[in-house]
């Protein structure tokens, strides 16, 4: 309790400045589970923060990663238990599905906001919920198409190649990362503004009609069982030409240019492009993957919970972590697209600089409410399109998946 | 049920101190004339079993009937909704395809790991050279874990590198790719094909202890009557192998009706909710979906289809052994 | 023994159980070798002339070293095992005993009780755990090796329980009776004379006991949370699967080490079935 008191009345700028750690009660400890990110060294740099935390917070803080598909069992015990890790990592719209077991942050939100040039729409939505913010973003993972430029320089550039390759199988990030943007760009939409399902429509049947069409022409038929990993190898084994990827592929590329080699015995990461994905007639729209941190409400220290979140967000710590993300992660604010790395950076890393600015969230044109996340993990828009390409008719998957809706939305 | 479990419990508790020692030190005479009554000293045989089942099961299991009960998602204790969820549950068409699907799945795995179970059982009986290693070799899909192993599988069902279809293709015996996780069909027969290799080995090792038990004289008798391997098998083996082949079977079924990580990591329920079994249906529901009393009412659906299978082989179980 | 003709042993016997080893042991062949090939082979184009799916040229420890130093690989298979040793001797004993009682005692209810034992074996564990996390947290066991040896035998002691049942059954009565009749007490002639021939029985559980525990995830997953404390399919599972790439070599590395020393152990306890057997059936 001393701790606290302290902290209230000389703060965190305070003990930075002094340039001291102060003593820290016995047993003061701050547990935060993250992902265990795309990006290894992003790790490695939180765990090199750790003991900077510790001192600066005055409590002990830890680091836990564990594999993201793992997060959601975690979560759901620790509040249904009302025990274990003080702050969680959150996912997507995650802050909307465990409202009840999170600390409202608005104070935090806000500050982050004005401190770093406003968030993007899609971080702001997902942790906002009914006006009140129930987790702080943290950053943004970008989806973008990446592709090797030789193979679409052979076929023209106008086309896709014939060999793209397309996970549609159930995962958490490149599945619904292809198939939301694909229904928004034709002008589909799982609920109109108020919530009610309005799947029913045109768009989503010239939609499913463009992709089976595509699977058949051009894709790996692997794709429908695919999850996240496998698009990867498949680009970096050269198997396909192109793929919706966040940008680990060129990362991973980057990093083992010794080992990674085209088909002339060249670095790989060489030929390797990014590109949005292909406009529809409802414009461009992208999905990516945004990520927040949730104060946990039986969290027995909140407000240090809050004070290490500020740390953590804070310009000089994220730019850190930022830097070492090499792109792969963007900030949740639009500060970060002027951030110096970009001048630097890989010419084709430079298409993740603005990304998320076109982007939406799962359930739109309504809230991305609990029940979006119980369409998006009964994977009932992926289904839909994978429906399509196994064969099923346009109007038949689109009718399938509209009585999904209708049944979780009304 | 709780009655009981609560009066052994309640019975018993006082004697529990007595079980660390009789082994080695002489009960006395008190203690012994005691534990002659058959009733009370199966009342402290019974303790600790009773003891640790009633405190880390009766609750979590009283909690998860209320939850399929009641509307109670993450976070939200949710009221009572009476069978709402199980209605819910079966007007959809995923859960009807896992219901199916798990059926299936189990069928299938049970009668293969038991047939090639039994068969690996009855050739690690004889005597042969190398014995000693493939013995102890057979073990190993039952020892790794399931989830590493099943990463291994998967990778060689991969859509793009499998190394199976590269033998296949290789050999000649197909010209495309087999769609093995891309197509719910094939996905399944691939998590059947996964589930027998891990299980059967435990199969082959029980039936072997079993096999073990049997006194060798007994087949040369029939031998010397005349009887031919199979009937051998049939007539001498078989009868007396019965008991534990059921219990191991009743078993097996349990744990592949209510079968998770094999799934979760080969397929994920994938391709267009085609392989979802029960229990992973369930944890879609409950813990990506925080629906958590839709996802107990799934999960239920499981038990009484168990105890249905399983007091039908119990009661055979009973009989065989009262004839 | 019988003696047969030798193409019979042929047909009947080596030529199945040749296909059972390799059908057995292909996986970890495939484990194997993609432990010991080299990134470079990992990530090259399977239409490459010089592609070679079955063995590698160039072997290479690297994985092997990488799991070592970079992970705590070594704590997690300790971790594992004393876990899996503790909840397997807890639930032995509780099955023994339980098996025993209700194979051989009359008591009221012994019924009742017996398909009490079994139908908590029914419950599905799938969400078994949200209900069993506060458990864990009212007894203060999260994080602690105690949550997992506790929790453990709710789904082994069953099992072990029902097993060990069958064997007591197929052991004569009239065994202890003659024992009863020399004078030992009930006590007595099951630990000395029943268990001693159930060897057999408690091994086979014993087994299967220790496979579950070893191989249990979500309850792993959920109740432990510091690194050096995890099991090691929750630890490879979360350590070297980075979102959309995984660390094929250290993956297939670490379930290879992970299974290599236990199956020493088994290895031990199969021969032990045969060899400790044949004497105590005679009688």
């Amino acid at each position: 309790m001393k701790r606290r008191i302290f902290l209230r009345t000389a703060g965190v700028a305070g003990i930075l400045a002094a340039g001291r750690a102060p003593a820290f009660a016995q047993g003061t400890r701050l547990n935060i589970l993250r992902w265990v990110d795309f990006i290894p060294a992003c790790d490695v740099e939180l765990k090199r923060q750790a003991p900077e935390a510790s001192k600066a917070l005055g409590a002990e803080v830890v680091f836990e990663f564990i594999n993201a598909n793992d997060l959601q069992p975690r979560i759901t015990a620790a509040i249904q238990s009302r025990s274990g890790p003080d702050i969680i990592h959150m996912l997507h719209n995650w802050p909307h599905l465990y409202e009840n077991g999170l600390v409202e942050v608005n104070d935090l939100a806000e500050w982050q906001a004005k401190d770093q040039g406003g968030f993007y729409a899609q971080s702001e939505a997902y942790v906002r919920v009914g006006g009140r913010f129930m987790a702080l973003p943290h950053s943004i993972v970008p989806g973008l198409i990446a592709y090797r430029k030789s193979w679409l320089t052979e076929v023209g550039a106008t086309t896709f190649p014939k060999t793209y390759g397309q996970t549609l199988g159930h995962t958490f990030g490149d599945a619904p990362a292809w198939a939301y943007p694909l229904l928004w760009n034709f002008g589909g939409m799982e609920t109109d503004k108020n919530g009610k399902t309005a799947l029913d429509g045109k768009g989503a049947l010239e939609a499913v009609k463009f992709m089976t069409a595509f699977w058949k022409d051009a894709c790996d038929e692997g794709g429908l069982a695919w999850d996240d990993t496998n698009n990867n190898r498949a680009f970096l084994g050269g198997e396909i030409s192109a793929t919706l990827n966040g940008a680990s592929i060129y990362i991973a590329a980057k990093r083992g240019q010794d080992k990674i080699k085209d088909e002339k015995g060249e670095p790989m990461v060489r030929d390797i492009q990014h590109a949005r994905l292909p406009a529809g007639p409802a414009g461009s729209w992208s999905y990516h993957t945004a990520f927040s941190h949730g104060v946990m409400k039986y969290g027995k220290n909140p407000k240090l919970a809050k004070d290490f979140l500020k740390w953590f967000h804070g310009k000089e710590q994220f730019s850190r972590w930022f830097e070492v993300a090499e792109g792969f992660s963007v900030g949740a604010t639009k500060q970060w697209e002027r951030h110096p790395l970009w001048t630097t950076i890989d010419e084709p890393m430079k298409g993740f600089r603005t990304a998320p600015d076109n982007s939406r969230v799962i359930g739109y044109a309504g809230p991305p409410s609990a029940k979006a996340t119980e369409v998006y993990s009964k994977y009932v828009i992926v289904d839909m399109f994978a429906k399509g390409a196994q064969g099923t008719k346009a109007e038949d998957a689109v009718k399938w998946a509209a009585g999904e809706l209708y049944k979780i939305y009304g | 049920m709780k009655k009981t479990i609560a009066g052994g419990a309640g019975s018993a508790a006082g004697f529990e101190v007595a079980l660390p020692h009789p082994r080695t030190s002489q009960p006395a005479p008190a203690l012994t004339r005691f534990l002659e009554n058959e009733g009370l000293l199966a009342a402290v045989l019974l303790a600790p079993t009773v003891l640790l089942l009633s405190l880390f099961i009766a609750y979590p299991f009283v909690m998860g009937v209320w939850l399929s009960l009641s509307s109670t998602s993450v976070g939200n204790p949710g009221e009572f909704v009476g069978l709402r969820n199980f209605v819910k549950a079966w007007n959809d068409s995923i859960f009807r395809t896992a219901f199916g699907n798990t059926f299936f799945y189990t069928f299938w795995a049970t009668v293969f790991k038991l047939v090639l179970g039994m068969w690996l059982a009855l050739l690690l009986n004889r005597h042969f050279r190398g014995k000693r290693l493939v013995r102890a070799s057979m073990l190993l899909p039952f020892i790794v874990p399931t989830v590493l192993s099943t990463f291994a599988w998967r990778w060689m069902f991969d859509p793009t590198f499998s190394v199976l279809n590269w033998l296949l293709y290789q050999g000649g015996l197909i010209t495309t790719k087999l769609p093995f996780l891309s197509d719910g069909t094939y996905g399944l027969w691939c998590a059947i094909v996964v589930n027998t290799w891990r299980g059967m080995p435990f199969f082959a090792i029980t039936l072997l202890a079993g096999l073990q038990t049997i006194s060798p004289d007994l087949h040369e008798a029939a031998s010397l009557d005349g009887a031919n391997g199979w009937h051998r098998f049939w007539h001498v083996t078989w009868p007396l192998l019965k008991p534990v082949t059921l219990v191991v079977v009743v078993f097996s079924v349990i744990q592949t009706f209510s079968d998770f990580q094999l799934i979760y990591v080969l397929t994920g329920g994938g391709p267009a909710n085609a392989t979802h079994l029960l229990a992973t249906y369930a944890y879609q529901i409950g813990v990506a979906t925080g629906l958590l009393g839709e996802g107990a009412a799934i999960s239920l659906f499981m038990l009484p289809v168990l105890f249905v299978v399983v007091w039908v082989q119990l009661r055979y179980l009973r009989r065989l052994e009262g004839a | 023994m019988v003696i047969e003709k030798r193409w019979k042993t042929w047909v009947f016997f080596y030529i199945p159980l040749a296909v059972f080893v390799v059908g057995t042991l292909f996986p970890f062949y495939w484990m194997l070798i993609t432990a010991i090939r080299p990134d470079a082979e990992l990530y090259r184009s399977w239409r490459a002339a010089t592609n070679t799916p079955f063995w590698t040229l160039q072997p290479t420890l690297e994985h092997f070293r990488d799991l070592m130093a970079k992970t705590t690989f070594p704590r997690w298979l300790w971790n594992t095992f004393f876990i899996a040793v503790a909840s397997t001797l807890i639930s032995l004993f509780c099955g023994l005993l339980a098996g025993y009682a209700l194979a051989r005692l009359r008591f009221p209810m012994a019924g009742t009780l017996g398909t009490s034992i079994f139908v908590t074996y029914l419950v599905p564990p799938t969400l078994l755990f949200i209900p069993l996390a506060d458990i864990i947290r009212n007894f203060q066991l999260g994080n602690t090796p105690w949550a997992l040896i506790l929790t453990y035998p709710t789904f082994l002691i069953p099992f072990c329980t029902w097993l060990l049942m069958g064997y007591f059954k197929t052991i004569p009565k009239e065994l202890e009776e003659c024992a009863r009749i020399d004078g030992a007490t009930r006590f007595g002639a099951m630990t000395r004379i029943i268990f001693p021939i159930a060897v057999p029985g408690i091994l086979s559980a014993g087994i299967f006991a220790f496979t579950l525990s070893w191989n249990e995830f979500i309850y792993a997953l959920v109740f432990l949370s510091s690194p050096e404390r995890k099991t090691v399919p929750v630890g490879v599972v979360s350590e070297l699967i980075r979102g959309d790439i995984y660390f094929w070599g250290q993956l297939m590395a670490g379930a290879l080490l992970g299974s290599i020393p236990v199956a020493l152990v088994y290895s031990f306890f199969v021969e032990y079935y045969v060899t400790g057997l044949t004497g105590s059936v005679k009688g």
